[in-house]
């Protein structure tokens, strides 16, 4: 029977871990805001599988009280979170975090991510197959169509 | 306050109303009076001035009233500002200086009621020199302030000017009333102080601002002697009231000489008797000699070299002369510089003990006030700048007064006195004399640069002959009489058997010099700036006419003044109201010719045991008076009278013959070879203040910037390096803050795991 049981908690346990681990990388590793406030959320869930674990191991329902409790104020925490990333989306019009690096240190450099390079549209070259037969009609207005697909 | 007699009110009201009129000024004149700040000024010092003749009616008919005793005097007590009880503990401290400097004290008596109180009240006194003081001091500060009326009526801050004036009038009437040491050098400081501000008073001037900071420090030398001074008073004799002190109102009586010589102790005994006594004791005057007394006295000296500008310290007064030329003639001629000449005045009998096997104190005081005399005469010769003739004059007049108060005997101190009081008229005079032909000059005090303006200045023209005339000691000027006095002393002495005599003898001879000097410098500066071509500079402009009114009378006040008062009160055969009576009348004088004084030479001692004689016989205090006033002029004086006059016509008459005209004669003259390096000496001012600048000033650099360097470097770079200890480790964690949300997060769980881990560790 306690072998079971301890077996068993310790299935929930790495479970627990697991995904506050996940949260854990996926909030040092991510940069979008709702990402990282998803992680943020994956941590408290992991935390609180834990609880819930160690609630039902010691047979004791205090444990699982907090974890309902903590969903609850969880829920209030993403309502704001929410709004505040929404108000920093509307200022900066993405949700990037490392816009927001204002607040380090004065002689610290600032953090500037690698360049995406840019696509050049005109050596963007498109399939084509030997001339044939006559020469198709060639619609200008198709052509400046398709050149913008 | 209202069972107070009339002299005792005076006493009080005469320095309380400037400084009424300082506070008044001090508060409203910024903002509301500005231009009209003169007005409390000089409304307090009409009334002070009125108060002090009547304060010297009131002594005079005290005086006549007071027929026995030594003296008269009058104190009033205001209250008490310092009392420690049990504070001397004369045995203690006098066996600590026996034993550092070995010889000054020879043997200790110990004896059981040697401790005292220190105690120290605000007593006001009133006795003849303090009331001849009070009434020339502000006799000559109402004119003066009158005539800056229209001297400073340009000047932005006319309000500061008028306050300092009044708080110096304060200080110097208070400085001559005070009773006790402490008091006289809280106002000996205070004048210093007003000295200070008023020459700097144009201080954005770099040359005004460096005169005043010079006055200041140079003033530091002297009166860290004077206070060096008193803790020597207060050592050796346990209270630092002036030792003729009497509580009640009253006279000096024989009671209290005889109390005296029991605190001090009395003539003939030994042992008991004198219980702070050492055997160093002068045992007729009660007061103690030896090593100690030459060093107090000696001491006191410094200060008053300082204050008066004599020989070692007199480089400040010359160049005092860049403040408002009224200052120059209130505080640096005619009142404050006097400072000095009434403190050893009044310290007569301390400088009246008999110092043997030492030097005697009075000789110093002579030599060194005919040093003075003799150099600052010679300097004056070559200066450019009439202020500056004008200040090395005073310094020789000063040095004259200091000669005659070391002759010692009552004959010269009074002669030292009165010429002082008549110092004050004609030097003032002069000294606005000149400011009248600076202002209309617009600045410019450079003899060369103007002349001939006799004609466009009448009035200061005549009243600075008058000034000249006096100063250089022509029958029946004011300075004729006094000065006569002081060679007559000096002369007396000089033909005495007293030790020193052939001393005096030199100092007389240097007098006669200066004398002769006195007239040709004064003559000099008068013919460079009255006669000749016509000549102004263009600082001028349309300044150049005579002076307003109310900067002419004063002058001519103070010329009817430089006229008169010698032939008033110099007079042979005036009554014991007379100057030299009332003069003499001061308990600490009076005692002189009391059994008991030492006189330096035996002539005069001869003489005074004739007045004893006499004294004892009559026991009136009107016979004193009236021997005083004989002393002054007395028959076998009638040669040194001649020689003086013919010297200062003589001088006159050179000056006359080498300034009127081109001065073709001067510069041939300086060409002699021995002329020349005179010449170069007295142009030089016989190198003080290169001396000074190598000897005090360098090292006082060199001393400064090693502090400098030691603060700079050593004490500010240990308190930066600590200082820069916290910041360096703080930089080291500022890198973290990066800005960067991440890099928070990785740091926070970096730091959770860190303290797992030495939790962990822990449990282990």
């Amino acid at each position: 029977m306690a072998e079971a049981e301890l077996d068993l908690l310790q299935n929930y346990l790495t479970v627990g871990a697991i995904v506050f681990m996940l949260g854990v990388v996926g909030l040092i590793a991510r940069r979008n805001l709702i990402v990282m406030f998803l992680c943020a959320e994956m941590m408290l869930q992991g935390v609180s599988i834990t609880l819930v674990a160690f609630s039902r191991f010691h047979n004791d329902w205090g444990g699982q009280m907090l974890v309902v409790f903590i969903i609850a104020v969880a829920a209030c925490e993403a309502a704001i979170a929410l709004a505040l990333i929404l108000m920093l989306y509307a200022r900066a019009g993405k949700l990037d975090a490392a816009y927001w690096q204002e607040m380090r240190e004065e002689n610290v450099p600032p953090y500037i991510d690698r360049e995406v390079p840019l696509e050049r549209l005109e050596e963007r070259r498109w399939p084509d197959l030997a001339p044939a037969g006559v020469a198709p009609e060639i619609n200008e207005e198709e052509q400046s169509h398709r050149s913008h697909v | 306050m209202s069972d107070w007699t009339t002299i005792q009110k005076l006493l009080v009201a005469i320095p309380a109303l400037p400084l009424v009129a300082t506070m008044v000024t001090a508060l409203l004149g910024p903002r509301y009076l500005r231009g009209k700040s003169h007005l409390p000024i000089v409304f307090g010092l009409v009334i002070s001035c009125v108060l002090s003749l009547e304060l010297l009616r009131q002594l005079n008919r005290a005086i006549e009233n007071h027929e026995t005793g030594i003296g008269y005097e009058t104190t009033v007590d205001l209250w008490t500002w310092a009392s420690v009880p049990e504070a001397y503990d004369g045995s203690g401290s006098r066996k600590t200086i026996g034993d550092s400097t070995g010889r000054l004290i020879t043997d200790v008596h110990d004896a059981s009621d040697s401790s005292g109180p220190f105690h120290i009240a605000v007593t006001l006194r009133a006795d003849g020199l303090t009331c001849i003081m009070l009434a020339m001091v502000t006799l000559v500060a109402l004119l003066i302030a009158i005539y800056a009326v229209g001297y400073m009526h340009q000047d932005r801050g006319c309000w500061r000017f008028f306050t300092y004036i009044g708080l110096f009038v304060f200080s110097m009437t208070m400085l001559v009333s005070a009773s006790n040491f402490v008091l006289l050098y809280v106002f000996w400081e205070a004048v210093g102080l007003c000295s200070y501000l008023l020459i700097g008073f144009w201080y954005e001037k770099r040359e005004a601002a460096a005169a005043g900071t010079k006055a200041f420090l140079v003033n530091r030398v002297g009166d860290f002697g004077f206070a060096l001074a008193l803790f020597f008073i207060w050592t050796v004799y346990g209270t630092l009231n002036f030792h003729d002190t009497q509580n009640a109102p009253g006279v000096l009586g024989q009671e209290r000489l005889s109390s005296m010589q029991q605190e001090f102790g009395r003539p003939g005994e030994s042992g008991e008797g004198h219980p702070r006594g050492a055997q160093d004791q002068d045992v007729r005057t009660g007061y103690v000699g030896g090593g100690i007394g030459l060093a107090i006295c000696l001491l006191l000296m410094l200060g008053a070299c300082g204050k008066s500008a004599q020989f070692p310290l007199h480089v400040w007064l010359p160049d005092a002369m860049e403040g408002p030329t009224p200052v120059s003639a209130l505080i640096h001629a005619a009142t404050m510089v006097t400072a000095g000449v009434y403190m050893v005045a009044r310290c007569t009998p301390l400088f009246a003990v008999d110092c043997a096997p030492y030097l005697d104190p009075r000789a110093v005081v002579a030599t060194i006030g005919g040093l003075s005399a003799l150099i600052a005469g010679i300097i004056a010769m070559t200066q450019n700048d009439l202020k500056r003739v004008l200040a090395y004059s005073t310094i020789s007049q000063l040095g004259y007064m200091f000669l005659a108060l070391g002759t010692g005997s009552l004959v010269g101190i009074i002669a030292g006195m009165f010429h002082l009081f008549t110092h004050a008229f004609f030097k003032s005079l002069l000294f606005l004399g000149a400011g009248s032909v600076m202002h209309a000059m617009g600045g410019v005090i450079d003899m060369r640069k103007f002349g001939g303006l006799r004609r466009l200045m009448p009035m200061t023209f005549w009243t600075f002959l008058a000034g000249a005339l006096a100063l250089s000691g022509i029958w029946p000027l004011a300075g004729f009489f006094s000065k006569d006095a002081i060679l007559a002393a000096a002369y007396d002495v000089g033909h005495g058997e007293a030790a020193y005599a052939s001393l005096f003898l030199w100092l007389t001879y240097a007098a006669f010099l200066t004398a002769f000097l006195t007239a040709l410098y004064t003559f000099r500066a008068f013919y460079m700036t009255f006669f000749g071509a016509e000549e102004i500079p263009a600082e001028a402009g349309h300044h150049a006419r005579e002076s307003r009114p109310i900067m002419t009378v004063p002058l001519v006040i103070l010329a009817l003044g430089a006229l008169a008062v010698g032939w008033i009160f110099g007079q042979p055969g005036a009554t014991k109201s007379g100057f030299a009576g009332v003069a003499a009348s001061t308990p600490s004088l009076a005692v002189m010719v009391h059994p008991g004084y030492r006189a330096l030479d035996t002539a005069a001692e001869r003489k005074s045991a004739a007045e004893r004689k006499s004294a004892a016989e009559k026991k009136s205090a009107a016979e004193k008076g009236s021997v005083a006033e004989k002393g002054l002029h007395q028959d076998s004086h009638r040669r040194v009278a001649i020689i003086s006059l013919v010297l200062a016509v003589l001088g006159i008459g050179i000056a006359g013959f080498l300034y009127l005209g081109d001065a073709r004669e001067v510069r041939a003259i300086i060409q002699w070879p021995v002329m020349k390096q005179l010449h170069r000496i007295s142009y030089g001012k016989f190198f003080f203040d290169p001396v000074y600048w190598i000897l005090v000033v360098l090292p006082g650099l060199a001393l400064a910037s090693i502090c400098y360097a030691f603060d700079r470097w050593l004490i500010d770079g240990l308190v930066n390096t600590i200082g820069r200890i916290p910041s360096g480790i703080g930089r080291l964690f500022r890198n973290m803050q990066c800005g960067m949300l991440q890099t928070y997060a990785l740091w926070m769980l970096l730091g959770v795991l860190t303290l797992l881990g030495s939790a962990v560790w822990h449990m282990w």
